[in-house]
């Protein structure tokens, strides 16, 4: 390390000290986590190691492996065809391709049963065409991955849309005059090419399939997260749990190393493509059949992640609109919004906070304890959520033991820590979006403003503020829709009188009453699409 | 009477390799001063160390007599009443011209800009954006930000490298005029020796992080031998890699 004691007393300032304090604050979940793996096994964790975690382990390998392949498949098509081609309504069809992240996984799987079950709605109409079928066995892995995979295609696609529509035109022309057809050039050329962006969407989906609770519950697949939640709430043995969690852990950084290298080891192409804004995107109008075949490749993921959940939730909704449609679905509604407003607004101003005391401080090797605060996002909601209810139970122990003093109430009941572990959990996608406009704008502009008289915080609010608006208030919205959608965290942390929407369609789907979960789902919908609605123009001012 | 005092400065980043290492160095009021060197021999770090946006790892910075930085104490930028203006010139991108030069102003501003925007010519375009101007006006407006701070030294990171031949020589002149006409004593760096050649009172070489020679503009001349040279500025420039490998042996 390059630490130079020599100086420590010049150099150390305000803001070294606040860094290392808001990020080991932040980071309590991991630590309190580590710490209890010093405390031993709990008592069930014989019969979990001989009879349980093998399946475990099989069920997420297999889930992992299976939807990676399929939103691989998805994503990177549907972006090839959106980014290579013009046709009509491309702009809604550019649009309907991110739609179902508005819709939560788990409510994407209550909805596939209703649709597929017996009498449901997709199977009364294949009857129609003649089809002698009862049902579509959805509630088994097949199923879940089928689901997890029209609901997080949209992570590949986003990034990899991206990287196609920078291709240089000349890229595409040198191929042709070497007499590339089209299929081995978008194999052999742009698919490598594209590879960073695909790991990165494709360790994104990762993460949702491992942090994903509710669908797997319904689905009955046991998995690391409902392993974790079934041996804490069941078994009654959080010490064991907190075990399951630290080998999820230990198997999530695994896969975070092996994403670097991957991408470390491709990084090159990026660099070498050279993506010239002038000369990229030139597309191509199609006709035909080819449009018929394109367009039903772009309409499949359209249609199974975002138009037939919603088509079943609005059947539902309309069946029980009257029981269900009343004063406290709009006071939840409003409950869960400000709950996310206020969220986000908290994780943006850590995000910035960490970021800018990072450029403050001037100890750089400091700034390795901000990246510890950002783990959250590749730490599953549920092991934040046992990381904190251990730290509540140590504290609480504390203060009852050591002061006779009880602070239960402080700790298991409070919206804060509920907002503290959603921080934590989300504060990196706000970290890596606010990070990355920083460093765009560079660090010239602030250092004129410093030579001309300005302090750190002056030089923000008059310089990088109004330059990072957009993307300040890109993150925030990012922040909002994951907040609204979280579930396995506001499972264990919320405090007794809060629901949100997501909640209450969890509580209603697992109660067997699927139907009645429809109106909190669709109203949920209603909120995130607006969000990814705003987003997109958002991010289309962004480019302008 | 000295502007800068530099005593045995040195400064290193991750890797042990000095990127700045040992420089002493003073400059005298009102002169104008030249640091000439390749890409990498350390100039722009040598700046930033002047101007407090890096911290030493070790000797001494003195400005104007005051001590800016040593092994137990460091100045404050914005206390340093320096100013700099960047090779890419940095102009707030969300404010007009006028806006950018008031930016450090807390009193007179109205007074102050108006004189300035008349030093720079520049008087009828106070309210564009830096994307409405050209490259030389950006310049400018930058200078003309630094100015309006009335800093007692004022430096510039490679004030022409982005100016195509021709207009290179009449922003020179105007850069000087401008200075002379303000009187403040100002430091440039650059690795074209001609820019030096024209505008400055005094050069410091730099190789490999070490100063290498500082000698006033006259030295430099008198150093030259050949007489047809020397009254010839065309022929001098066109030696100017000549001069620059000479001074260098010596």
């Amino acid at each position: 390390m390059f630490l130079k004691i020599k100086h420590f007393k010049r150099d150390f300032n305000k803001w070294t000290l606040l860094i290392v304090a808001l990020s080991l604050f932040l980071a309590i979940p991991v630590f309190s986590i580590l710490i209890s793996l010093f405390r031993g096994t709990g008592e069930m964790w014989e019969h979990i190691t001989s009879y349980i975690l093998f399946d475990y382990m099989k069920n997420s390998a297999f889930l992992i492996f299976g939807t990676g392949l399929l939103t691989f498949t998805i994503g990177t098509s549907s972006a090839w065809i959106v980014s290579k081609y013009t046709f009509r309504y491309k702009k809604i069809i550019e649009w309907l391709l991110f739609m179902p992240l508005a819709i939560p996984s788990y409510i994407v799987a209550y909805s596939y049963v209703g649709l597929m079950g017996n009498g449901g709605t997709f199977v009364e109409v294949l009857r129609d065409f003649g089809l002698s079928i009862n049902r579509i066995e959805m509630m088994n892995i097949y199923g879940l991955i089928w689901v997890l995979s029209f609901s997080l295609y949209p992570y590949v696609y986003a990034g990899t849309r991206t990287i196609f529509q920078s291709y240089p035109s000349q890229l595409k022309h040198t191929a042709s005059l070497l007499g590339v057809s089209e299929k081995k050039y978008f194999f052999s050329v742009a698919l490598p090419l594209a590879s960073p962006a695909i790991i990165g969407g494709l360790f994104l989906v990762f993460m949702e399939v491992l942090n994903d609770y509710g669908a797997a519950k319904y689905y009955g697949v046991s998995t690391f997260t409902t392993g974790i939640f079934r041996t804490w709430t069941a078994l009654e043995d959080l010490q064991s749990s907190i075990y399951l969690s630290a080998i999820l852990v230990i198997l999530v950084f695994i896969l975070v190393l092996i994403v670097k290298w991957l991408r470390g080891r491709r990084s090159y192409n990026l660099t070498q493509t050279n993506t010239n804004q002038k000369n990229a995107n030139n597309t191509v109008k199609i006709s035909g059949l080819k449009k018929i075949l394109y367009l039903g490749i772009l309409l499949i993921p359209i249609l199974y992640g975002f138009i037939l959940p919603l088509i079943q939730l609005v059947i539902w909704g309309l069946q029980t609109f009257d029981s269900m449609f009343n004063y406290d679905l709009i006071v939840l509604g409003l409950e869960s919004l400000i709950l996310g407003l206020s969220t986000a607004l908290f994780v943006v101003f850590l995000a910035c906070l960490l970021i800018y005391l990072s450029k403050w401080n001037y100890f750089k090797q400091f700034n390795v304890f901000s990246k510890i605060a950002t783990l959250g996002y590749v730490i599953p909601g549920a092991i934040i959520g046992v990381g904190i209810v251990r730290t509540s139970k140590s504290l609480t122990d504390l203060f009852s033991f050591q002061f006779n003093f009880e602070i239960g109430h402080l700790v298991y009941n409070s919206i804060l820590v509920l907002i503290y572990a959603y921080v934590f959990r989300f504060i990196a996608v706000a970290y890596n979006s606010i990070e990355g406009n920083t460093l765009k704008l560079g660090k010239n502009l602030s250092e004129s403003s410093y030579l001309l008289g300005f302090g750190e915080i002056k030089t923000f609010f008059k310089i990088d503020f109004p330059l990072l608006k957009n993307a300040l208030i890109s993150s925030f919205i990012l922040v909002l829709i994951d907040v609204m959608k979280e579930l396995p965290l506001t499972l264990i942390l919320k405090p007794y009188n809060l629901s949100t929407l997501a909640l209450r369609a969890y509580e209603y789907a697992e109660d067997e009453r699927v139907a009645e979960a429809a109106l909190p789902a669709l109203f949920l919908i209603f909120l995130i699409g607006t969000m990814i609605t705003l987003l997109n123009f958002k991010l289309r001012e962004n480019k302008q | 009477m000295k502007i800068l005092e530099i005593e045995n400065l040195s400064k290193s980043f991750e890797s042990k390799f000095e990127v700045v290492s040992d420089c002493t160095l003073n400059i005298q009021t009102g002169n104008i001063c030249a640091i000439v060197g390749e890409s990498g021999s350390g100039k722009t770090t040598l700046f930033r160390l002047i101007a407090g946006l890096e911290r030493p790892d070790k000797g001494t910075i003195r400005i104007n007599g005051t001590l800016m930085s040593s092994d137990k104490f460091i100045r404050d930028v914005k206390d340093r009443n320096v100013g700099l203006v960047f090779q890419d010139f940095s102009l707030f991108p969300h404010l007009t011209v006028k806006e950018n030069i008031e930016f450090g102003l807390k009193n007179n501003k109205d007074e102050k800009v108006k004189k300035l925007l008349e030093t720079i010519k520049m008087e009828n375009f106070p309210n564009r954006y830096p994307n409405e101007i050209s490259g030389g006006q950006q310049q400018r407006v930058s200078l003309a930000r630094s100015l309006a701070m009335d800093p007692e030294l004022l430096l510039l990171d490679e004030p022409f490298s982005s100016l195509d031949t021709q207009l290179k020589s009449k922003i020179r002149l105007e850069l000087r005029d401008i200075i002379n006409k303000i009187g403040i004593s100002s430091v440039f760096i650059t690795h074209d020796i001609i820019d030096a050649l024209e505008i400055a009172d005094e050069i410091i070489f730099m190789d490999n992080g070490k100063i290498i020679r500082q000698c006033l503009i006259e030295d430099v001349f008198k150093e030259i031998k050949d007489a047809k040279i020397q009254n010839n500025m065309v022929e001098l420039k066109r030696n100017a890699e000549l001069i620059l490998s000479a001074l260098k042996k010596n």
